[in-house]
């Protein structure tokens, strides 16, 4: 039972993330996501946006969107 | 001869969100309580204020409503008929009180005894809570972990703004938002997301501070809102402009019959409302078709 709850939490984080990029779209575009493990962000590749995820809340409001500068920093990103 | 009908409905609608509808939608969108402000600063002005009452926002609802407002809510998730699988959210419902509402009335053990409802179907269950501020966000989760919640997988938070949510369209059996909508800018662009975020039969619920019209009682309302509420702000949250605000934005806030004609123009359809205590709440709802 401890051992089935450890490795539950452990695979929350990923579950959650999981979950977060099958249902969020980009509010702007209302296009899919990609997530991105380090920094932890939530890509809208249509319009080359990255949106934080802080404290495991995802922050998809228009206005903290950062606008990956370029195509290097995409797949830095990534 | 349905034809004719549909027709007829559909130019009546237009005529009257040509006329009525855009001065006073415009005047919401640039009153912050009885100020006047810029559009694009009205955001910021409320984020700010939820921002400073965020620790103290549970507490001063069961002050400011005698704890009324908790019933209130009751009433809301009622209507609502959660059932297990459900995917619903919650806007602008930074510390989760609708939403632990709906998640235990889908988890509770006479619920499920009555439905049947199997363990995958519980486990499938997402409550979404949205809002745009992060520090009503953050004391929602906090009382998510008290409750033993703060892994469930079944709570969602993420912040997000109601004029252009993160939800993908048709995504959503239910969508609630409760004393939030009198907050955004633009109603009708949080109305439209709404209505795209709904799947079909999906619905929609607003629990808003609305107007009284009963002749004495408003009296007694207006002075209990204008002279006590600000003083109470003061005294237990230490912030009487942002409760000054508050009960301001209640005044500017369309009232009963004119929200519900906002709801149909955005596309739902059965709009209803129930007014509580006289009209100081109001409990708007719809169904997407």
């Amino acid at each position: 039972m401890v051992r089935i709850s450890r490795v539950m939490l452990k695979n929350a984080g990923h579950a959650i993330d999981k979950t977060l990029s099958e249902i969020l779209v980009c509010p702007l575009s209302k296009q899919p996501l990609r997530v991105c493990e380090m920094p932890k962000a939530l890509v809208s590749d249509t319009i080359g946006v990255s949106f934080p995820i802080k404290d495991g809340i995802p922050c998809l409001v228009p206005k903290d969107g950062k606008i990956l500068e370029e195509v290097g920093d995409a797949s830095k990103a990534s | 001869m349905a034809l004719r009908l549909i027709s007829r409905r559909f130019g009546s609608r237009i005529l009257s969100y040509r006329s009525s509808s855009v001065a006073s939608l415009h005047s919401h969108a640039t009153s912050f309580g009885f100020q006047e402000v810029k559009e694009e600063d009205k955001s910021k002005l409320v984020g700010n204020v939820f921002t400073n009452v965020a620790s103290s926002y549970d507490i001063m609802n069961d002050v400011m409503s005698g704890g009324l407002h908790r019933l209130w809510k009751e009433r809301l998730v009622g209507k609502l008929s959660p059932f297990a699988g459900m995917k619903h959210l919650d806007v602008a419902g930074g510390t989760g009180d609708v939403a632990f509402r709906i998640f235990d009335a889908v988890n509770s053990v006479k619920h499920r005894a009555l439905r049947k409802v199997d363990e995958e179907s519980l486990e499938e269950t997402q409550i979404y809570v949205c809002d745009i501020n992060p520090n009503m966000l953050n004391v929602g989760k906090q009382r998510a972990a008290e409750r033993g919640l703060r892994d469930n997988k079944s709570l969602v938070w993420v912040e997000g703004d109601a004029e252009a949510l993160s939800f993908d369209d048709h995504s959503m059996d239910g969508y609630t938002i409760a004393f939030g909508i009198r907050n955004v800018t633009h109603i009708e662009k949080a109305l439209s997301e709404a209505y795209r975020v709904l799947k079909r039969g999906g619905r929609f619920l607003c629990l808003e501070l609305s107007h009284v019209d009963i002749p004495v009682f408003k009296d007694v309302y207006d002075l209990y809102s204008f002279k006590v509420i600000p003083n109470l702000g003061e005294l237990i949250a230490g912030d009487r402009d942002s409760y000054q605000y508050l009960v301001e934005s209640v005044r500017r806030f369309p009232p009963q019959e004119k929200f519900a004609t906002m709801i149909a123009d955005a596309g739902f359809e059965k709009v209803e409302y129930e007014n509580l205590v006289g009209g100081v709440v109001a409990i708007h709802s719809a169904i997407k078709l």
